[in-house]
């Protein structure tokens, strides 16, 4: 089972390597290496602090979101009346 | 420092569920108070977080797969079902539009005249830009294969090639059918005619939006090097959704097109 995991990431590593383009390194392994360090942080976290900060923008338009749709709900609940 | 003994891929909790979950919600009301009120801020605020919750869980998947080697056989086998039950779960959503279509067009009630395409609609020839629309995505069909094959080849330059031929196969019929849409002597209120041209072709529209998008991930992805000879799922599974996407169109064409002209 766990050679699979290791077999796997020898495949992995093993990227198809006949680039013509000088543009385009192969960044795999520095990123296989970021996102396996052992330091507990979560996979959606584990890329930085652009992570963190995309994080909470989605999470507060998302929250925010909800607090107004609820407040329109609410509003529309109780149409005001003509004069 | 605990590893697991089995082959399974137990995710880090996320947030992108809920983040989801509550984007639909902000649609939903976005459109109600759309139609209703007139107002657009709800609405773009779910397309926005809806946008921001797909960009961020599939990157994530990346991470998983590519960059964190989770993606065993097994774990492998499970996405490829997954993938196949979404499809079927599509063909049953186009399934119900062309219900909806040969009920109204087998059978013409009187007030269209008894006949199909109804009294005062004007059809867009099937030989004109339709024929040519069939023929662009089979022709992208070919070059999804080329790419596949390429990809399985080890040949770096021609996958890239054949994808971006796909692609832009794909984009020529997006902006083809959008010409189609504005030349058309008919729209979506003329009747059940134009209820269920529009509709129906205009969520397969989407589909080849939605497809093409995800071709183009794929298309940044081998870029990037993620894809190996023998580990390419995230390109098979948009093979998959394009194939699903080229057959709808051709029962769409014989029906509606060709057959209901």
């Amino acid at each position: 089972m766990l050679r699979s995991l290791l077999v796997l990431r020898q495949i992995a590593q093993r990227t198809i390597s006949t680039a013509s383009r000088r543009h385009f390194e192969n960044k795999v392994p520095e990123k296989q290496k970021l996102f396996q360090e052992d330091n507990g942080i979560p996979v959606h976290l584990k890329g930085g602090v652009g992570d963190a900060l995309l994080y909470k923008a989605t999470m507060i338009l998302t929250v925010g979101g909800t607090a107004y749709a609820i407040y329109q709900l609410a509003m529309a609940s109780f149409p005001k009346k003509q004069a | 420092m605990t590893h697991q003994t089995h082959a399974y891929h137990m995710v880090n909790p996320s947030p992108w569920p809920l983040t989801g979950a509550l984007s639909a919600l902000l649609m939903t009301s976005g459109l109600t108070m759309w139609f209703h009120f007139n107002s657009g801020t709800l609405l773009t605020l779910g397309l926005l977080t809806n946008s921001l919750t797909m960009y961020q869980w599939w990157r994530d998947v990346v991470r998983e797969s590519t960059f964190q080697g989770h993606h065993t056989a097994v774990v492998q086998t499970g996405l490829r079902y997954g993938m196949i039950l979404f499809i079927m779960s599509e063909v049953f959503f186009f399934a119900g539009f062309f219900w909806a279509f040969y009920h109204s067009s087998l059978a013409p009630t009187p007030n269209l005249g008894g006949y199909w395409p109804p009294a005062g609609i004007n059809p867009l020839n099937p030989m004109e830009v339709p024929l040519l629309n069939t023929l662009v995505l089979l022709a992208s069909g070919v070059s999804i294969t080329w790419a596949h094959h390429s990809l399985m080849e080890g040949n770096r330059k021609h996958s890239l090639q054949a994808l971006l031929i796909t692609i832009s196969l794909g984009i020529y019929f997006t902006l083809l059918q959008t010409s189609e849409y504005f030349e058309a002597s008919f729209t979506i209120s003329d009747g059940i005619y134009g209820s269920t041209f529009f509709v129906a072709t205009g969520f397969h529209g989407l589909h080849v939006m939605i497809g093409s998008t995800f071709l183009t991930i794929c298309f940044l992805r081998q870029l990037k090097f993620h894809f190996t000879s023998k580990h390419h799922f995230g390109f098979e599974a948009a093979a998959w959704y394009w194939h699903f996407v080229d057959v709808v169109w051709l029962f769409l064409y014989i029906s509606i097109y060709w057959w209901g002209s």
